[in-house]
């Protein structure tokens, strides 16, 4: 029962002849395990992204300072490898003299929060169509195309800003509309997947055991497409924090005082020409993320497609 | 090998797949960019070369009439395109002849005024006193719906009394009344005004000033020429630039990155971060100067915004009042020249003193004393408009805070902000007041506390104040009015007054620009250095 689709849109021919390379004695478990550690871009995406998380989650036990805390007779001071920099606060500090450091650390949980939130909702309302599509086929899959081909008609950054711009910019509108805007790649991927998987045997002997479709859908189905799903989670996660931080940054995302990488960013952007670590920390600190988790969903990817590809 | 090139082939499916959405991100990108780059892709038509000075600044007059719109760019393109009655000298503060060739005091409620002879509006027209009479008593009509009401509501009407003289009659004594005669009641083409609408007006404004309009591109910018038929003898005289250009550029950054690459030649409102280092390019000359504006929060005190707002309580409004280190911003934050103000007007203002008036320290203890008092021992949430320098909205959100109040930014253009604050949608607005550069405190505290549409406290007593001291010819009384209503203002804590706004300047070597401090650059009288 370990058939899985060979890759995301399955147009894949049957042969896969590295099978034949593999020890066959391993679990699966195991093999993973043996081809994550040999996988190169894997390892570093896992390194950069289990950094962030940590971050995030012990951020207010490493913060030096708290990131909302204001002294503006210390603002504007520099990183501590520049000369008139000060150990006290080691990124410096921004234009409120807000401790850099502090609110780059509590950004991690906004970027973070923002990114997984946004591929839940859009995984779940992905998932669902895509699946259903794919199991059904015929009506449902026409329908279902349809409103995906309408949902990529419209242009994400536009619905997204008018979105923000009509209720106004915060957390929750920030997650909501991402949410609901990027479910289109999941359902497109799942749909291609389902299809695949459910002409093979097992679910066929499923169907003959009695199983009703929600049972298949969620025993049979769902399993065999999760790394495909996973690919195509890390892959929205990462598009909805650099989207995220495109609203802060327009000014329509989230707004102040919460530490949001992208608004670090705006505000700092006034200061680029003279001050250019204002800008520059937040910029490294979202590119790592961002390459991380897409470093992270390839070599995902890679693991657990049976062909057994580095 | 084949397993190499399937991976390939499933990498490219999921790129197909996200090809859409890949552009919609790069199109956030070349937005971002765009957002960076536009100094450096602007078109190269300012400067020296073709005697066309490009001012940039952030906001648009959401009309160009100028009874229509109450914005700072407004102001200034009032002052370069048309004429007033009265002339201030910026210098002396005397009062000279403009439109006005004589004045006399019939009454402390009538003025009668010679009007010039020989001036022409820019589209041929002459200017007579049916101009006056029409300008100023439309201006009164409801139907003409001006946003600066508190300029001109001291009259009462304006009559023709001869082909060369108008008697204005006011509705009570107005010391004042020359102050506004010199600043925000520029006179109006009658005839061309009653043909084209406001509409028209506003998209082809025609005046009598050093320069005239030639195109209003909206949210763009608007160009002007020299009138070269400007009246001989007028006291600020022809104008020396023969095209002059206003564009609306509202990014603080690309503003800079349009003066540094020569897209246009002139821009102010620099921050001093910056200013200190545009210091450093010798293409550049960047002045600072005081300016009459003045920042200040006002809060929604009769709880228009939200039925239990906590800003009714006159304590949660003493504590957000001992929240807010505004000395520590005046030295830190703002700096080059910017005073601390205690009294809701400018200092230098006639009528406009601290003396008296109850000062709130910076003091973050006694303001969670006073929130505790108030049954606000945990804070509150609401919400803060502001429209412009949001680094200081965003250090007052941050000293607020500080002591529980979580506060929300609304950042906004200027005129949605002023109708949000005016229709009681808003908890706090952050405003700044110019006072049209009238130096006389009915210009400040007169607008945002006589009662009228920017009143939130429609305090009485604070009204009968003022009202008194405006229609006073006793200039002892008048002061006593103020500083009563002043101080019942600051006790009662209906707005806290926080410093006065320095501009810096930043422009062109070539040029030669006086600053002055009424915050009206006078584009006619700059000049190319030779």
């Amino acid at each position: 029962m370990t058939i899985r689709p060979a890759s995301p849109l399955a147009q894949a021919p049957a042969s896969a002849p590295a099978e034949t390379v593999l020890p066959p004695a391993r679990s699966p478990a195991a093999i993973a395990l043996r081809r994550g550690l040999s996988h190169g871009g894997f390892l570093i995406g896992a390194g950069i992204v289990g950094f962030i998380v940590l971050v995030a989650l012990a951020a207010p036990l490493i913060a030096p300072h708290d990131p909302y805390a204001q002294d503006v007779s210390r603002r504007l001071i520099p990183p501590v490898w520049h000369a008139k920099g000060s150990v006290e606060h080691l990124l410096g500090t921004d234009k409120l003299g807000r401790d850099y450091l502090s609110r780059l650390i509590y950004g991690s949980q906004i970027s973070l929060l923002i990114g997984l939130s946004a591929a839940l909702i859009s995984g779940a309302i992905g998932t669902t169509l895509g699946v259903l599509a794919g199991y059904y086929g015929g009506r449902v899959d026409a329908v279902v195309s349809y409103v995906v081909t309408t949902r990529l008609a419209m242009p994400v950054v536009l619905v997204a800003l008018a979105m923000a711009s009509l209720v106004g910019g915060s957390l929750k509108v920030v997650v909501l509309v991402l949410g609901f805007l990027l479910w289109d790649r999941f359902a497109v991927v799942t749909r291609a997947a389902t299809r695949q998987v459910r002409s093979q045997d097992f679910v066929a002997a499923a169907k003959a055991s009695g199983f009703g479709p929600v049972r298949i859908l969620a025993q049979e189905i769902l399993p065999n497409i999760l790394n495909a799903l996973i690919v195509v989670a890390t892959l929205e996660m990462a598009h909805a924090i650099l989207l995220e931080a495109a609203l802060s940054f327009l000014g329509l995302g989230v707004q102040p005082p919460l530490p949001s990488w992208g608004l670090m960013i705006a505000e700092g952007k006034q200061y680029m020409l003279f001050q250019p670590w204002v800008i520059t920390i937040p910029g490294v600190a979202l590119l790592m993320l961002v390459l991380g988790i897409n470093l992270l969903g390839d070599g995902v990817r890679d693991i657990t497609a049976p062909e057994g590809r580095h | 090998m084949p397993t190499r090139i399937e991976a390939g082939q499933g990498r490219a499916g999921v790129m197909r797949a996200g090809r859409m959405r890949k552009a919609g991100a790069s199109k956030a990108g070349a937005l971002l960019a765009g957002l960076l780059l536009a100094g450096v892709a602007g078109p190269a038509l300012a400067g020296k070369a073709d005697d066309t000075l490009v001012y940039a600044s952030d906001s648009e007059p959401e009309n160009l009439s100028p009874y229509h719109n109450n914005l700072r760019e407004g102001v200034i393109l009032a002052r370069n395109v048309w004429d007033t009655l009265l002339y201030r000298d910026p210098a002396t503060g005397q009062h000279q002849p403009m439109l006005a060739t004589a004045w006399t005091w019939v009454d402390p409620v009538t003025l009668d005024l010679t009007i010039r002879d020989g001036v022409t509006f820019h589209n041929g027209d002459a200017l007579t006193p049916e101009d006056v009479a029409f300008t100023f008593n439309y201006v009164l009509t409801p139907e003409a719906k001006i946003v600066t009401k508190g300029n001109v509501d001291w009259m009462k009407s304006t009559e023709v009394t001869g082909p060369h003289s108008v008697r204005i009659h006011l509705k009570a004594p107005f010391p004042a009344a020359l102050e506004y005669l010199a600043g925000p009641t520029p006179i109006l083409p009658a005839a061309y005004f009653k043909k084209v609408g406001l509409d028209g007006f506003s998209k082809a404004p025609v005046g009598t000033g050093p320069y005239r309009i030639v195109s209003v591109e909206s949210g763009k910018a608007v160009k002007m020429v020299r009138n070269d038929k400007y009246w001989p003898g007028s006291p600020i005289g022809k104008a020396k630039i023969g095209k002059l250009e206003f564009r609306i550029i509202p990014d603080g950054d690309s503003r800079m990155a349009e003066l540094m690459t020569g897209g246009v030649d002139w821009i102010w409102r620099v921050p001093t971060d910056q200013a200190e280092q545009l210091k450093r390019d010798p293409t550049l000359t960047v002045v600072s100067a005081e300016t009459m504006r003045v920042g200040f929060l006002q809060f929604d005190v009769q709880g228009r915004a939200a039925e239990n707002s906590p800003l009714k309580d006159v304590r949660v409004r003493q504590a957000i009042a001992h929240a807010i280190d505004r000395k520590a911003m005046v030295d830190n934050l703002v700096r080059g020249g910017s005073r601390m103000m205690n009294a809701v007007c400018f200092i230098d203002q006639f009528g406009c003193t601290e003396e008296g008036v109850p000062a709130y320290a910076y003091d973050p203890a006694k303001a969670r004393a006073l929130l505790k008092e108030a049954g606000y021992a945990n804070g509150f949430d609401i919400d803060l408009s502001a429209y412009r320098e949001r680094d200081y909205a965003e250090a007052v959100i941050g000293y607020l805070r500080a002591v529980g109040i979580r506060a929300k930014l609304n950042y906004l253009r200027y005129a949605a902000f002023r109708d949000a604050l005016r229709a009681g949608k808003t908890s706090i607005g952050y405003q700044t007041w110019g006072s049209f550069s009238i130096n006389d405190v009915s210009a400040f505290t007169g607008i945002y506390f006589r009662g009228g549409e920017e009143d939130l406290a429609r305090d009485p007593a604070v009204i009968a104040d003022l009202q008194a001291g405006d229609t006073s010819t006793d200039p002892a009384v008048r002061k006593a009015k103020y500083a009563e209503a002043l101080k019942r203002i600051a006790a009662q804590a209906y707005a806290l007054p926080m410093f006065s706004y320095p501009s810096n300047y930043a422009f062109t070597a070539d040029l030669t620009f006086t600053a002055q401090t009424d915050e009206v650059p006078r584009f006619f009288a700059a000049t190319w250095k030779k």
